[in-house]
């Protein structure tokens, strides 16, 4: 190893095409980083989602998926009875999702319903004010949009209409609360509309009290080792209901957004080629200007080791330092192109689809960093195999 | 009110009820749509038992008809099923015989359907009001958060190609630079030596976008191929109009034209002398 | 008699060019012992380039054979060969052939470290050997900043990085001015006087005068031969 490097040098020889390449490969390893950032973030962001509240197992009607269709579970009370009774269980609490219609002055705004246990919810973060109590059939809570909407906040009165009467014009099923709270809900998305009160009073208000009707059961297990089987055994013991863990559903949510990850697999792999194919040309052009340099240092004893060594040299500074510009500009893109998806109309505020992991990000960086680098082979072929003298006598002519 | 209605075929149940056809006349039909009649091996006159949960599949029906679906790219990747019933049918089956989701309203010729709604809007208490068209337009949401996330997509692999083309024709330019400065010294003036690099920087654009043209279509018909099979539906994902392939060439003409020019123009612009290394 | 430092014996050397063969060399001998300072002369296309080259190991006879201090050159493998370039020749070239990335010490370095010296030992003398050819006040200089003379001067510096046991050149004048051609030539009396052994390969008259055997060539053969 000389010490010198001159290879790594030579890319100062002519600025603006160093600066050219730098930012061809940058825009490719930004690409590339986007895309791991796509393929993986969306089971990251979602998995993190349903686990923010630490509930990892989720019990619907069967054949369905959390707040997917209007369907709805029968005799939530025993169902909760029975799980709260399992020693594997450390928490159960029903959840009834439901339509409903707030007064705001002289007219009805519609808003989203939630019935839950303040006890076993997975739903809500408060942000202000207070929780519900378990027997607070008077105390609702409001997201952040419907308390500035309706001008109302902790300790204020607000009317909530469960049902319409087309026939009278006036309302079938409506009661006056008291706000305990703001809270954030976890899954809504951005600007929904949201109210929560204890699941009898929901019932109520929906009219699915009768039958004791809920949209889904959360469940929290007691050991985060042993959900998957728990999540077997709820599924021989309830055969009637659709048990899904967290993992369940992010294979479904999977599915569902198969596209994307088919996607960030093709551009990513597409951005890779690219940045070879520059690396590679760029390489080989500058070798091939530089060829009679080159042999001259083979002529005066420098090893064929040496050259390889220095034009692969070339190649992983012109990779890295391209990877570097590319990282902080892949992640601005990542934020521009995440605002773009989180447009999803129906997406949880929460959710994001470019999420950076440090594990896959450092394996594509190496990637990049490794494939960039070996770009260099073919020119540095090149430049150790070239003959010398017959190199010399072209030169010289 | 949508539900969750479990079919099950008797095929999968293991038994077969085979229903006279006088019976089945008294049965209620049920259109399945294909994908579901084929999971099931369901056919026409089959006997169907559902319910509206998994435990309580006590009525009957009889498939009077396979239909195929129209392609509606909202489901797609719901993968569900669906099944049609007459009204009264399904509204028994759900114990609500006078309750309905929705009314589709028709108008008679020249009524506008805007000022329609705003009517029934004011006048139905309790009921909400939508245009087709207002539908539509929010149903397709999410192909717009799509278009925009493509556009988005083409924007940047347009910038990281702009610049790889610059620094290819620069790289190209660049290794003739002697044969640029024997021209020079023999009298050829600079403005032929840019407009012949102009040309070539042109032809190399223009062969490119006959190429990448056909490249595009091939993956459009591959695109469309692999989704259609993978969705199982007859849905257009990949659409290469001729206004995006002129829109295409154009760009890709110019961005060719703008690199060669900005190249050839960095040859012209160096001295001889210098192009042939002596200053 | 005292062994010859660099024998060449019946060196021929054909290559294809447009479809035809080239007899570049046609049985060539040549002794060079050591301490001496040979010029060889000719027209172009006589084979002087491709003679120095063979001697210097830099391409392989098609026929006949090269030593070095009793060691053949073709017996060597291509790692072996390059090893012998680095340490036991030294080589200026027409065209200089520096680094222009690196100064005119890194250049003069750049053998040195790939012989594995260490660089504090390296860079004194590289420094050293700069001031030996009458550039100790550009050391630092990039090469882009020297002028022609000066850059030979600096690759005469290289050539003698590792001790070498011979130098070869190759026009090493061709590129230069008369004034600064002269400079050139004093270098050269100096690194003869101090011992050094030369192999000169030049149309310059000035610099075939200064060498004590002048060996002509003509059409691939020498003209006039010393035993």
């Amino acid at each position: 190893m000389t010490g010198i490097g001159w290879g790594v040098r030579s890319l100062g020889r002519h600025p603006l095409r160093t600066a050219l390449s730098l930012a061809g490969i940058a825009v490719a390893a930004a690409m590339l980083l986007d895309m791991v950032m796509l393929s993986g973030g969306l089971e990251k962001s979602f998995g993190d989602l349903l686990l923010a509240r630490g509930y990892q197992i989720r019990l619907t009607p069967r054949g369905t998926l959390p707040f997917d269709t209007e369907a709805t579970l029968d005799g939530a009370s025993r169902v909760v009875a029975a799980l709260r009774r399992d020693p594997a269980i450390e928490a159960a609490g029903a959840v009834l999702g439901t339509a409903l219609y707030g007064r705001s002055a002289d007219s009805l705004v519609g808003l989203f319903g939630y019935g839950v246990d303040p006890t076993a919810q997975g739903l809500y973060q408060v942000t202000s004010g207070a929780d519900l109590t378990p027997g607070d059939t008077a105390g609702v809570l409001l997201a952040g949009p419907v308390a500035r909407l309706l001008g109302v906040g902790p300790g204020d009165s607000v009317t909530l209409i469960g049902r319409l009467d087309p026939q009278v014009a006036m309302a079938a099923v409506g009661r006056r609360f008291v706000v305990r709270g703001v809270v954030h809900w976890l899954y809504d998305h951005r600007g929904q509309l949201s109210v929560g009160a204890v699941l009898p009073v929901m019932q109520r208000l929906a009219r699915a009290d009768a039958a004791d009707r809920a949209s889904l059961v959360v469940i929290k297990a007691r050991d985060d080792g042993a959900v998957g089987s728990l999540a077997a055994r709820l599924r021989r013991e309830f055969p009637e209901l659709e048990v899904s863990s967290v993992a369940d559903l992010v294979a479904h949510f999977k599915l569902r957004l198969v596209y994307f990850r088919q996607l960030s697999y093709i551009l990513g792999s597409m951005s890779l080629i690219v940045a070879v194919l520059l690396i590679a040309t760029l390489l080989t052009i500058t070798v091939h200007e530089r060829l009679g340099e080159i042999v001259t240092l083979r002529a005066i004893g420098v090893s064929r080791g040496t050259v390889i060594r220095q034009v692969l040299a070339e190649g992983a500074a012109l990779t890295g330092a391209g990877g570097a510009i590319g990282i902080g500009l892949g992640l601005l893109t990542a934020r521009y192109l995440d605002a773009i998806l989180t447009g999803f109309p129906g997406l949880p505020a929460a959710f994001s689809f470019f999420v950076p992991r440090a594990g896959t990000l450092g394996t594509a960086a190496a990637v990049l960093f490794l494939t960039g680098s070996l770009a260099g082979l073919y020119p540095a072929w090149l430049a150790a195999r070239s003959p010398i003298a017959e190199t010399l006598r072209a030169e010289a002519t | 009110m949508r539900i969750a209605i479990a079919v099950r075929g008797l095929a999968a149940l293991g038994w077969t009820l085979c229903v006279a056809g006088f019976a089945s006349a008294q049965l209620p039909g049920i259109a399945v749509e294909r994908g579901l009649a084929a999971d099931l091996g369901l056919g026409i006159g089959d006997t169907v038992r559902f319910g509206t949960a998994p435990d309580s599949l006590r009525r009957l029906a009889v498939v009077s008809a396979i239909y195929q679906p129209r392609p509606d790219p909202a489901e797609i990747s719901k993968r569900q099923r669906h099944v049609r019933m007459h009204l009264p049918d399904l509204a028994a089956a759900l114990g609500a015989p006078d309750r309905v989701d929705r009314f589709g309203v028709g108008l008679r010729p020249g009524l506008a359907a805007e000022s329609a709604a705003a009517v029934l809007r004011s006048n139905a208490f309790g009921y909400q009001v939508h245009s087709t068209r207002a539908i539509a337009s929010e149903s397709s949401q999410t192909f717009l958060v799509i278009s925009r996330f493509h556009r988005a997509i083409a924007i940047i692999t347009i910038v990281a190609g702009a610049v790889f083309l610059l620094c290819i024709m620069l790289l190209k330019v660049e290794e003739r630079r002697l044969d640029a400065a024997v021209m020079r010294f023999i009298g050829v003036r600079r403005r032929t030596m840019f407009g012949a690099l102009l040309l070539e920087a042109a032809l190399v654009a223009v062969v490119g976008s006959v190429v990448g043209t056909g490249m595009a279509l091939m993956a459009g018909a591959a695109t469309n191929a692999y989704y259609r099979r993978f969705f199982d539906t007859a849905l257009t994902f990949s659409h290469i109009t001729p206004r995006i392939v002129i829109f295409s060439v154009a760009l890709s003409l110019g961005l060719g034209l703008v690199a060669g020019s900005l190249a050839a123009w960095r040859l012209v612009r160096t001295r001889p002398m210098v192009l042939w290394g002596r200053q | 008699m005292t062994p010859p430092l660099l024998q060449a014996a019946d060196l021929r050397k054909d290559y294809p060019m447009n479809g035809e063969t080239v007899h570049a060399l046609r049985g060539v001998s040549l002794r060079i012992d050591p301490g001496e300072y040979v010029a060889i002369v000719g027209p172009s296309g006589s084979g002087k380039s491709t003679l120095l080259q063979l001697l210097g190991g830099i391409d392989t006879p098609s026929g006949g054979t090269v030593e070095l201090q009793g060691t053949r050159l073709d017996a060597l493998s291509d790692g072996d060969l390059t090893r012998l370039r680095l340490t036991r020749f030294g080589f200026v070239f027409q065209r200089f052939h520096l680094l222009p990335v690196l100064t005119a010490r890194e250049n003069v370095e750049l053998p040195m470290a790939e012989a594995g010296m260490p660089r504090g030992e390296r860079r004194a003398r590289a420094r050293e050997l700069l001031a030996y050819v009458g550039l100790e006040g550009r050391t630092d200089y990039r090469i882009t900043q020297l002028s022609g003379g000066e850059m030979q001067r600096v690759a005469i510096a290289r050539a003698l990085a590792n001790r070498p046991a011979v130098l070869l050149a190759d026009e090493p004048t061709g590129e230069l001015d008369m004034t600064t051609g002269r400079q050139i030539l004093h270098l050269f009396r100096r690194l003869h006087a101090d011992g050094a052994t030369l192999v000169v390969v030049t149309h310059d008259e000035r610099l075939a005068a200064e060498a004590g055997r002048v060996v002509h060539m003509l059409d691939g053969a020498i003209l006039d031969r010393c035993s």
